[in-house]
Order: structure tokens, then C-alpha cells, then sequence
């Protein structure tokens, strides 16, 4: 059994792990925790942290004992400067709550990289994480709307630096300005980018400890996150019909699949494929083409089957990257916005600049 | 003036001798002989025989015989010598007869009486003849002892009344009175009404009272009065006696007057405001008691007997549990106070139930030293109980409600768990 650490820095964090929390319940209502069981394979230890109180009060799945506050007013307002100010002086309470879970094999932090507390506290979380432990540890990461202002876009990039800094043994991206395609309003938007990680890494989790028909575990996992440049993205397919598993590999493989735009076959660098599902949709033949079909592209596919009897076919891919041309416009898009918040600084200066000009009047009164 | 010759009495002496040798003589025979001139007579108790006249020498006389000296005479006889007449007085009779006949200023004749069967008080010759002589009556006192009741109790007076009456036709003189001692049984009163009992005359047709005692009874019994004597003459001093009547009186004893005894009673009465009641209803009963009698009771105890199958659950302050068991003690109970005890049971099993309220108490009667000790009891109607709306449930076995209510323990202490676990802030 694997001993696996899951961290959820600020609001994006926190709810990714509600939701994963929620979901390992296996109960569609918020009721379910008082039930059901969370039917993890691993020994999973789920922690979230957060400097806003009111993001924390609001998860419904994740135990009182695994969340954090850091007393810091409300939050630290997207400033990530006062996060990494607050998480310095808050270090040893959090690194005390980890250090009393146990020993981990494997950790994962998930953040927003826009955000304030999140995309302040992971880097330097990671980099404690690696300091003390032995464990590799990985980064969620989920990228902003691009339209959503230029603070969480300049918080995004060098979030992603410091990330990339920080020693983390890999990043995997998720895309909010792709998953914004599922639609809805804004609420259930953000509801269904979290619900979808959450499945994914259920799936991820589950996939690492399962007794396999072909196996694939964490060393294989471990292998295909060294490889590229660090970063990796998640593809997923779950069929609520009776869908072949060529096709699902397919889907799972396709743009609308992952959780970051990429083209697998021309950005990949290696990647594990896990199909679970009944025997009967389990065809070695059409997997074999389709794992070959993927690896003539990107190298090598490591490949792992679970039965499930009577589930329809369901497909998880890890792939890692060598180029993100996504996140090159991203980081283009970025350093506007860098050189706009640097511009609206000068001009606040500017008025200062009008503040001397008003102090001319100083001891002076109007006359009539 | 009468008298008496010698001749007369050596006829007497010889006759009296006659009579011894004779044998036994059952008749009185008196004998008298005298020379009566004309115009007098002789006097054989109130008869007077006259002698009217004598004729010398036709040795003839006549007699005439007068009784009281009224009136006719009841004989007119003329007799020679030798011969004689005869009369009778009362149941006697009196023969006469003529000796001789002799000369003189006035004749005479010389007669022999012979009287028979008379108890003669007054003989001899009365001069001047039968207007002359001096007669006599019989005094009869009627000596009447009378009572004012004839039958009385024991400490009752009585009046006794002595009172003689002549109802005899000449006087009673030198009257005296024996009054009879006292009459035991009786005790004789301080005041003696009337008491003359010596040298008392008593005229025809008087009364005379010779005494009033008032006795006091003394003893019960039949008690007869012994009778008063008296003696007494008439105006010839002739010696008489009377005695009186003899009334009974009966005393009895007096009653006792029977004090009546006093009871104290103690109506017991239990009273159930249900007869028709479901498992675990209450039944309220009320016990009542009133004292009916004319004595006041005292250590009143009353015991309230619950049955198995129902539950004294409370009731009135002055009910105790006493070894398990409702009591009421009351030092006394007055005469027509009445009380009430309302007390609660539960009924805890099904069946048919009665309460019964059991009383002691005591009572002075007012006549026995004792105190009179007395109990009783109450039972009520029969009490049903039935099965009650939920009793088909409860009639599961217990872990039929337990293993739900456990689950249901540990359903929510689950969640109160999950939600602590899952509880921030």
C-alpha cells in the first residue's frame, strides 16, 4: 500500500482536494461522508491550506484536522510576495502538520498558479517538501482564464518559475482557459474543472496501487514524470456507453480529453496509459495499436490494464512534455501583463507626482 | 238492781253438778228464780218480760215480753202455776215458769227462768218494767288499713292509712289501739301523720283515724300488713274487739336504668374513576370514610392492598408507604367527619383487579372499660385492564426495540463523529 501526501494550497488547491475527497466517497451528495467510506487503495493523507478562513469553511468533505489556517487577514489578496512573506513565517506550523502524517511515498501539491496564498506557498512548500524528504513530489498546477486579469497571469508565470525552481520532481498542468469549454456558469464552471482533476487523480491514485493485469506503478509513474521538461498533463476518458477501447484511448488522447492543450503526439515526450474497465471491451489487439500508434510518436508508453467487471471502458494518460507551445503563449501573454502592472505602477507614481504639485498649497489659503 | 238469791244458786250448783254426772253438756243452760211484782219485770239482755198482772186467786199471772223496750210486746202470756211459755232470743231460747202467786201491796209472782243457748250480759228485775230498763248495742269497728298503692319499687314511699269506722249500732268506748310493729321490708318515715291509739270513743257511724305512716321500701318482695287490733266497749261496758284489714303491697326492685353504649362506625367506601382501563393507564381511586356513629373513633388505621399487576404510584399527602404498603393512620376520627383519600395507580400487567382498603379502628362505648376494637374492609368493583394501543409493540422481545434504538445510537453518533471530523471553525 502506498503512503501517498496530497496538499491543497489556497482556494483552487483546497477545493481540487474537497473535491477529490468528495469523490473517493463515491456518493454524489454531500451527505456521503456520513456513510460511506473514501474508498482509496492507498493510505492517502489529504491536507489543504489556505490564509483565507472563509475558503476553508466552506469545504464539506476535507476533516477539520487537515485544514490549515495561516492567520493572515483574509488571504494575502493575489500578492504573491506578502504569500511567500506569510508561508516563512508560518513554515514549521505547517511542515509539524505533515511531519505528524507519517512517512510518504509520494506527495502531490495542488494550486492555482494565480492565485496569492497557493501560488506563493507551493514553490517553497515543494522545496521544503524535497529539503526534509526523500519522496518525490509533484505539482498540480491549474493556469488561469487568460482573460482573468493581468495580477493572476503575472502571478501564473512566475509561479511556474519558482515551481520549476522549487525541485519538484514534475508539474502536471491543467488549463482552466482550455476546461472552460465545459460551460455553464462561472460557480459550476469552476465546480467542473474541479470535479474533473479530482477524477483524474482518483484514477491516478487508484491506478498506483492496483493489482494490474499489466502492471504500471509509481517507479513507471516516477519514470515518465523525469522525462521531458518537467511538465506533464493528464488525459481522460470515461465512457458511459458500450465504446470500444480503441476509441477511448483516442479520446482519452485527444484535445477535449486533456487537461491541458497540447498535441500528445508532437509535444509528448513519455507517457503511461492505464485502461480499466470489463475483459470484454478489454482488446489487447486494439490497445497494442493504439499504445504503438502513441509511442512511434513520443517514445515510450508505459501501459497498465485493471479489470473491472461490468464497468464500461475508462482511460487514463500521464504525459510529459518536452515543449508546451500553450504555455510559451501563455508566458507571452504574461509578460504583457507584466509590463501593463508595471506600466499602471509607474503611472500610480505619476500621481504622486500630482501629490507634490498639491502640496505647493500647503499653508496657503483661498482669498476673495 | 239486780240480785241474786241462794236458792238461785244451789239450782245452779245442782245443776252444774247434774250436767258433770251427766256426761258432756253441749248447750249453755243458765237458770234464774224470782218474785217479780206487778207493774216490774225482768231483764234477759235487751228482753224485758213484764208482769202485768197476778191474779191471786185464780193462781194465774200474766207476762208480756218486750224487746228494747219498743213498741208491742212479742209475748203475751197468762200462765197458771206450774205452767210455763216459751220465747226465743236470738238462737237461744228462754222458758218461763210460774212457782206461785202471792199477796201483797202489789201482787207477786214467783217465776223460773230457764235460758238456753244465750250468752246473756245483762239479767235481772227492772222495776217499773221494760220502759224502765236499760238496754245495750253491739259497737262494730271496721278497722280498714289502707295503702295509696299496691305495688311499688324499692326507695318508693307508700302511705299507710289506719282509719276504723262504728258501723255497729251502740258506741265504742275505752277504744285502744295495737298498732303492729314495723313491717320488714320497710322503713318507717320521720313523720307520722296522725297517732291516737288509747281511751278513744268512737259514735255510731264515726270514723276514726287511728294513724297515717308513710313507709319506704326497702327490700322487693310481697309484703302483707300485718293487721291493728283493737279493743273496745260498748256503752253496757261490754268487751268487744276488732282488727283490721291486711293489704299487700309488692316491691320490686327498681330498674336499672341501662346507660346506652356509644358506637363509633366507620363507613369505609373506595371508589375508581375507571373501571375499563389500557396497560399503563392511571387509575385514580378515592377513598372515602365517614364517621355515622355518636363516639369518635381513634387509632385509625386503613391499608391500601394493591395487587400485583398494579402500581401505587402517589396520591394523597397523608397516605405513607410503610413496608411497601399505603398507609393512612389518623390519631381520631369525630363523630360525622368524613374524609377523602385520592390515590394513583398505574396498571402494569393485564388482568382483572380490585383494590381493597382495609380499616381498624378503635372506640371508647362509653360503658365497657375497654376500648371496643373494630375492622373492616373495602373492595371495589372489578378493574379490567386491557391491552393498551402501542402493547402489541412493547409484547416484542426487547431487542426488538434495542437493536434499532442501537443503531440508530450509533447511526448518530456516526454522524455527531463524521461531523466533528469534518467540523472547522
Amino acid at each position: 500500500m502506498l503512503n501517498i501526501l496530497m496538499v491543497g494550497n489556497g482556494q483552487c488547491g483546497n477545493r481540487i482536494i474537497d473535491a477529490i475527497n468528495k469523490q473517493a466517497f463515491g456518493g454524489k451528495t454531500k451527505f456521503a461522508k456520513f456513510y460511506s467510506k473514501q474508498k482509496f487503495k492507498s493510505r492517502v493523507e489529504t491536507i489543504v491550506v489556505n490564509t483565507a478562513i472563509n475558503d476553508l469553511k466552506e469545504l464539506k468533505h476535507t476533516k477539520g484536522r487537515d485544514r490549515i489556517h495561516i492567520p493572515h487577514l483574509h488571504g494575502v489578496g493575489a500578492n504573491r510576495n506578502v504569500g511567500k512573506t506569510v508561508f516563512i513565517e508560518n513554515k514549521d506550523l505547517i511542515m509539524r502538520q505533515i511531519e505528524d502524517r507519517g512517512r510518504f511515498d509520494v506527495g502531490f501539491v495542488i494550486t492555482s498558479a494565480s492565485g496569492g496564498t497557493g501560488s506563493s506557498f507551493t514553490p517553497m512548500l515543494i522545496k521544503e517538501l524535497k529539503e526534509r524528504y526523500d519522496f518525490p513530489v509533484y505539482a498540480i498546477v491549474v493556469l488561469p482564464f487568460r482573460e482573468e486579469g493581468t495580477l493572476y497571469l503575472q502571478n501564473a508565470a512566475f509561479c511556474l518559475r519558482d515551481m520549476r525552481d522549487s525541485g519538484a520532481d514534475g508539474v502536471i498542468l491543467a488549463d482552466n482557459q482550455f476546461l472552460k469549454q465545459l460551460g455553464g456558469d462561472i460557480e459550476s464552471a469552476y465546480n467542473g474543472i474541479n470535479d474533473m482533476i479530482a477524477e483524474r487523480i482518483l484514477f491516478l491514485l487508484d491506478a498506483l496501487d492496483s493489482e494490474m493485469m499489466m502492471v504500471t506503478d509509481l517507479g513507471d509513474f516516477k519514470t515518465v514524470m523525469d522525462g521531458g521538461a518537467g511538465l506533464a498533463t493528464i488525459g481522460f476518458y470515461k465512457a458511459d456507453k458500450d465504446v470500444p477501447v480503441k476509441t477511448a484511448i483516442q479520446k482519452a488522447l485527444s484535445p477535449s480529453g486533456l487537461l491541458f492543450s497540447t498535441n500528445v503526439y508532437d509535444e509528448a515526450s513519455r507517457a503511461m496509459i492505464i485502461i480499466k474497465g470489463d475483459k470484454s471491451y478489454l482488446s489487447i489487439d486494439d490497445i497494442s495499436n493504439e499504445v504503438e500508434k502513441l509511442s512511434s510518436a513520443v517514445g515510450h508508453v508505459f501501459k497498465g490494464i485493471i479489470v473491472r467487471n461490468g464497468e464500461y471502458p475508462q482511460v487514463l494518460a500521464v504525459l510529459t512534455l518536452e515543449s508546451a507551445s500553450e504555455l510559451e503563449k501563455l508566458y507571452a501573454i504574461a509578460v504583457d501583463a507584466i509590463h501593463h502592472e508595471r506600466d499602471k505602477k509607474i503611472r500610480v507614481e505619476d500621481k504622486k507626482e500630482l501629490d507634490k504639485a498639491f502640496s505647493q498649497l500647503d499653508d496657503l489659503e483661498p482669498h476673495y | 238492781m239486780v240480785k241474786l238469791s241462794r236458792t238461785f244458786l244451789l239450782v245452779v250448783c245442782s245443776i252444774v253438778l247434774l250436767t258433770m254426772l251427766s256426761g258432756s253438756a253441749t248447750a249453755s243452760v243458765e237458770y234464774f228464780e224470782e218474785e217479780i211484782k206487778i207493774g216490774d219485770g225482768y231483764q234477759i239482755n235487751n228482753y224485758v218480760i213484764d208482769v202485768t198482772d197476778v191474779f191471786i186467786t185464780d193462781k194465774l199471772a200474766v207476762f208480756k215480753v218486750y224487746e228494747n223496750g219498743d213498741g208491742e210486746p212479742i209475748h203475751d202470756e197468762m200462765i197458771g202455776i206450774n205452767e210455763s211459755f216459751k220465747f226465743d232470743l236470738g238462737n237461744g231460747e228462754v222458758e218461763l215458769k210460774l212457782l206461785s202467786v202471792g199477796s201483797g201491796v202489789l201482787n207477786r209472782a214467783s217465776v223460773f227462768i230457764t235460758v238456753r243457748n244465750v250468752d246473756t250480759y245483762l239479767t235481772g228485775i227492772v222495776n217499773g218494767g221494760h220502759e224502765y230498763a236499760t238496754y245495750s248495742g253491739t259497737p262494730i269497728l271496721e278497722i280498714t288499713t289502707t295503702v295509696d298503692v299496691d305495688t311499688m319499687v324499692i326507695g318508693d314511699f307508700v302511705k299507710v292509712t289506719v282509719n276504723a269506722k262504728n258501723v255497729g249500732d251502740d258506741k265504742a268506748v275505752d277504744v285502744r289501739f295495737f298498732i303492729p310493729p314495723r313491717l320488714e321490708g320497710f322503713s318507717l318515715d320521720d313523720e307520722v301523720l296522725e297517732l291516737t291509739v288509747d281511751d278513744v270513743t268512737i259514735e255510731v257511724g264515726n270514723t276514726y283515724r287511728v294513724y297515717v305512716y308513710i313507709y319506704e321500701a326497702t327490700n322487693e318482695g310481697s309484703f302483707t300488713f300485718k293487721p291493728t287490733t283493737a279493743i273496745f266497749q260498748n256503752s253496757a261496758e261490754v268487751d268487744f274487739e276488732a282488727s283490721s284489714t291486711t293489704p299487700t303491697i309488692t316491691v320490686t326492685a327498681p330498674e336499672v336504668q341501662e346507660v346506652p353504649k356509644k358506637n363509633a362506625v366507620l363507613e369505609l367506601s373506595t371508589d375508581v374513576d375507571s373501571m375499563i382501563v389500557e396497560r399503563n393507564d392511571k387509575i385514580t381511586a378515592t377513598i372515602n370514610v365517614k364517621n355515622t356513629g355518636d363516639a369518635p373513633a381513634s387509632a385509625v388505621w386503613i391499608n391500601i392492598i394493591i395487587p400485583q399487576g398494579l402500581e401505587y404510584v402517589g396520591g394523597d399527602s397523608a397516605i405513607e408507604i410503610i413496608s411497601g404498603v399505603p398507609k393512612i393512620y389518623m390519631g381520631s376520627f369525630g363523630v360525622q367527619q368524613e374524609k377523602e383519600y385520592p390515590y394513583t395507580v398505574k396498571a402494569s400487567e393485564l388482568g382483572t383487579y380490585t383494590l381493597t382498603t382495609k380499616l381498624a379502628y378503635e372506640y371508647d362505648d362509653g360503658v365497657e372499660a375497654e376500648t371496643q376494637k373494630v375492622s373492616n374492609e373495602s373492595v371495589t368493583e372489578s378493574i379490567y385492564v386491557q391491552k393498551g394501543k402501542y402493547d402489541e409493540l412493547l409484547e416484542q422481545p426487547i431487542y426488538v426495540y434495542l437493536l434499532p434504538l442501537m443503531v440508530i445510537v450509533m447511526i448518530a453518533a456516526w454522524i455527531y463523529h463524521r461531523h466533528n471530523q469534518y467540523k472547522f471553525g
